[in-house]
């Protein structure tokens, strides 16, 4: 069970795990050897809302860093997400196909999406967020947008 | 609640400005008032949050079907609350997952998907009461969604 940042922007909570990197956007990477098991943040499944479906790139799939890894479409909104590691997509999280909320559930655990057997995890770690540093720029874009509201 | 012979409540999300709170209630308007008027009932998720007694007296006695907007389930919890029983709950997204096709958007006026979905909602909610209700006396068809 990771420790989190957490913080409360209008009425909503967002935690950040502290173990792992984040994308600016809000990927999270957490390194398992040499592979890298990524998901979404707490603030990316909230701000995006509830998942109704996700598709992650099939097993075999070789990606860059930034490259698009999976994509979902929520009750509010299509996004797409990109890859934080450059690497070959080793496992899929199979509970997705049917449970998609898990994402929103249990954003840093059972709702990760893809597990990457990662090319270059140092360099790329190197172009990623810590969790601190993740924490800032989340908190500054939730209030942001809480301001606009 | 008007009308004899036994009824089925429709108990629809209240979730104003959200889109599938307007599926859930466009869905509860074509059960209650075009496809299964004589059998079901609409019954507003704010009379049962206020503690309104006449609605609290219909949960109690009809079976309820409800309609919910989101995850936090509202329509269904209240009926619970209410000591009503939940014949069945449908969950408006899970409902888009089964029809990908129509996708809802707007709030106040829903797009053609949306209207679709509720359309859809609405006749699975039709079948569910043609089996929760005793056929009528020279009845035996059933209803044509």
């Amino acid at each position: 069970m990771p420790e989190f940042l957490s913080t409360v922007v209008d009425k909503f909570t967002f935690k950040v795990a502290l173990d792992r990197y984040y994308t600016a956007e809000g990927v999270w990477a957490l390194a398992e050897g040499h592979r890298v098991r990524i998901g979404l943040a707490d603030y990316l499944q909230q701000r995006s809302g509830d998942v109704a479906f996700a598709e992650v790139k099939p097993e075999g799939t070789t990606l860059k860093a930034g490259e698009e890894v999976g994509a979902l479409e929520t009750i509010k909104v299509n996004i797409s997400l990109a890859s934080p590691v450059t690497g070959t997509v080793v496992e899929v999280n199979p509970a997705l196909a049917d449970s998609p909320e898990a994402i929103n559930q249990d954003p840093y655990g059972a709702g990760w999406l893809a597990v990457l057997e990662a090319a270059h995890w140092e360099a790329d770690r190197a172009q990623l967020l810590t969790a601190e540093a993740y924490f800032d720029k989340m908190k500054s874009q939730a209030e942001e947008e809480a301001r606009k509201t | 609640m008007s009308g004899s012979g036994p009824k089925a409540l429709v108990v629809p999300c209240s979730g104003i400005g959200k889109t599938y709170g307007s599926v859930a209630r466009e869905a509860a308007y074509i059960v209650t008032e075009d496809l299964r008027p004589a059998e079901t009932c609409l019954v507003a998720l704010s009379l049962l949050v206020m503690g309104d007694e006449a609605a609290r007296a219909e949960v109690a006695a009809c079976p309820a079907i409800t309609l919910d907007g989101c995850k936090l389930a509202c329509a269904t919890k209240m009926v619970q609350q209410s000591g009503g029983t939940v014949a069945k709950g449908l969950d408006m997204l899970d409902a888009f997952r089964r029809q990908r096709e129509y996708k809802p958007q707007g709030i106040a006026v829903l797009n053609e998907g949306g209207q679709k979905l509720a359309q859809a909602v609405a006749e699975e909610v039709s079948a569910i009461v043609d089996g929760l209700l005793p056929a009528a006396p020279g009845q035996g068809e059933p209803h044509n969604a």
